[in-house]
């Protein structure tokens, strides 16, 4: 399948500051892909070189198979784009804002009618009279959307189209990019990990200017989610911890309470087998016995505190 | 539509249904309505108000000639202030309130956008001084009985380039200087330089320095090269213009 973006050692240098280090993107066609990382780790300079908006430092970028450096009109006509904190002609209204981006993109009037009208009602404007000035963030967040797939793009960017949202605004405007899977390419920077689970297929992480993971979810889980066994004992939880420890299986165990304990498998068949023979060995009442991958947020975190340490 | 033709007229629009619309038409209006009749009363409130001081002085009688030469210095004094005010933030603004960054990542280049806006721009300022022209001359006309035509409207031609020249300059600021407030610091220090340079005969004859004189010249009778310092103000605001639009191309929003 061909890449919507690939980057190759694309770095970024403001001052003595190295904004991206080295970093190397590829988004399929038609995938939603999530950019993750916590704030200041150079998400939005990704996403402002790859609209056009800045220049790199070295390396390359490209956008539907064009050069970032050479992109033009044409290149621009197939994209969408929603800054992280978009600004709008606070004297316009919505519906007047959305038929000048419109116009920008030089769509034909019958055309046009019908998708303004459409958007307005998927961002919950339609109906709404006041001049954009007057809009709450949310709103404001929501015209941003709108106004970013009035040409029906081909790749769409987003900087962190749900950080402003309230919980029914952000379930609309994920289900929207998830309607969206297979015809638009969707790259969207976040770092409410909650919504990359949700809709993405692929995901980087970013910290720090430099990619640490970019895998399909599932995979990065696979590759960095440890398996983890919680078990709630009846009474001797410290010996027993102290025996779980000197199993081979066990990668780690820490204490969640007086009679909880969390165990880092290596082995998940071997633990499950193995920790109700132990328990009951030590004659010990087994109250819970939980087993589970670790989630995005926990590889997130492992993945990015890693980094730091 | 293409993307400069909708960027021109979401320009247009913003002129009419934004605060530029009270601030320079205003301005302008003002003083095409109080220079004929200031020129009428001004000897008269003098002759009241400290006839014991002008003893003896007989104060001139009011002509048709003051009150072309109060809207003439106005036009070179204030609403050039209020031109290069209103203007430092033609551009910055736009990066400031992010509107910028939504536009130029749609199809419109950047020097598209800097071009429509010199367009829109340089288009109406023809229009206020027209109409501001228009009414200083029948107010004239109905105060003082006649109101020739051809001084009045040569010498605010001529200021009309200067005015030009005035916007492409700030044009060139508000790319080049991040904060309004600074761009227009900037042009006042220009317009302080302009008005200096016109003392050297040379550049005060044939260069756009000689526009801040050649208007009051004219309203006097004098005989005064215009071509020459036309022709190069223009010549300047059209190499402002593309400069503004090198400038903004290289730029990082």
């Amino acid at each position: 399948m061909s890449a919507a973006i690939r980057t190759t050692g694309l770095t970024k240098v403001y001052g003595d500051e190295r904004a991206l280090d080295s970093v190397d993107l590829h988004v399929e066609e038609g995938s939603v892909f999530g950019f993750l990382g916590p704030n200041g780790a150079g998400k939005t300079t990704t996403l402002h070189i790859l609209a056009g908006l800045a220049r790199p430092t070295s390396g390359s970028a490209s956008v539907l198979g064009r050069d970032v450096a050479t992109a033009d009109n044409a290149v621009r006509e197939q994209i969408g784009f929603l800054p992280d904190v978009p600004g709008f002609y606070e004297w316009m209204r919505a519906e007047e804002f959305l038929r000048f981006v419109g116009d920008l993109f030089g769509i034909a009037r019958p055309v046009l009618d019908a998708r303004v009208e459409m958007l307005l009602d998927v961002a919950g404007l339609g109906g709404v009279d006041t001049k954009i000035g007057g809009y709450s963030r949310g709103m404001k967040q929501r015209l941003g959307v709108a106004q970013a797939l009035i040409n029906a793009p081909r790749l769409l960017l987003l900087d962190e189209p749900t950080s402003a949202l309230d919980p029914m605004g952000r379930k609309q405007v994920l289900d929207m990019l998830m309607s969206l899977r297979g015809h638009t390419t969707v790259f969207f920077s976040t770092h409410i990990l909650a919504d990359v689970e949700r809709v993405c297929d692929t995901v980087a992480i970013l910290d720090q200017g430099r990619v640490v993971a970019q895998a399909p979810i599932d995979e990065l889980k696979a590759r960095y989610g440890q398996q983890k066994v919680v078990v709630e004992v009846i009474g001797g939880a410290d010996e027993f911890a102290e025996q779980v420890k000197r199993q081979s299986w066990a990668a780690a165990v820490s204490r969640e309470g007086v009679d909880t304990i969390e165990i880092t498998v290596t082995d998940m068949s071997a633990a499950q087998r193995q920790i109700p023979a132990m328990i009951a060995a030590a004659e010990l009442g087994l109250s819970r016995m939980d087993a589970g991958e670790m989630g995005l947020e926990e590889v997130f975190v492992d993945l990015v505190s890693g980094g730091r340490s | 539509m293409s993307g400069f033709t909708a960027f021109a007229r979401k320009e247009a629009r913003e002129i009419l249904g934004t605060w530029r619309i009270g601030v320079l038409p205003g301005i302008v209006l003002f003083f095409a309505v109080t220079g004929p009749v200031l020129a009428e009363l001004t000897p008269q409130l003098l002759g009241t108000l400290a006839a014991d001081q002008f003893e003896g002085l007989a104060l001139p009688t009011p002509t048709f000639q003051g009150s072309y030469g109060q809207w003439i210095k106005n036009l070179s004094g204030i609403v050039v202030f209020a031109l290069i005010i209103v203007y430092g933030g033609v551009v910055s603004a736009e990066r400031k309130s992010g509107t910028a960054v939504l536009v130029l990542t749609k199809p419109v280049s950047r020097t598209a956008f800097v071009l429509a806006k010199a367009v829109v721009h340089s288009a109406f300022l023809p229009v206020l001084v027209i109409l501001g022209t228009l009414v200083t001359w029948g107010l004239t006309a109905v105060i003082f009985g006649q109101s020739p035509g051809s001084t009045l409207w040569s010498a605010s031609f001529a200021w009309l380039v200067l005015g030009v020249l005035f916007v492409a300059l700030m044009m060139l600021l508000s790319v080049l200087l991040g904060s309004a407030a600074g761009a227009a610091g900037a042009g006042l220090g220009a317009y302080v330089l302009v008005s200096v340079a016109a003392i050297w005969e040379p550049l005060g004859t044939y260069s756009p320095a000689a526009l801040t004189k050649v208007p009051s010249a004219l309203l006097a009778g004098d005989d005064v090269a215009v071509l020459w310092p036309v022709a190069t103000s223009l010549a300047l605001a059209f190499a402002l213009f593309a400069l503004a639009a090198l400038v903004f191309r290289r730029s990082e929003l």
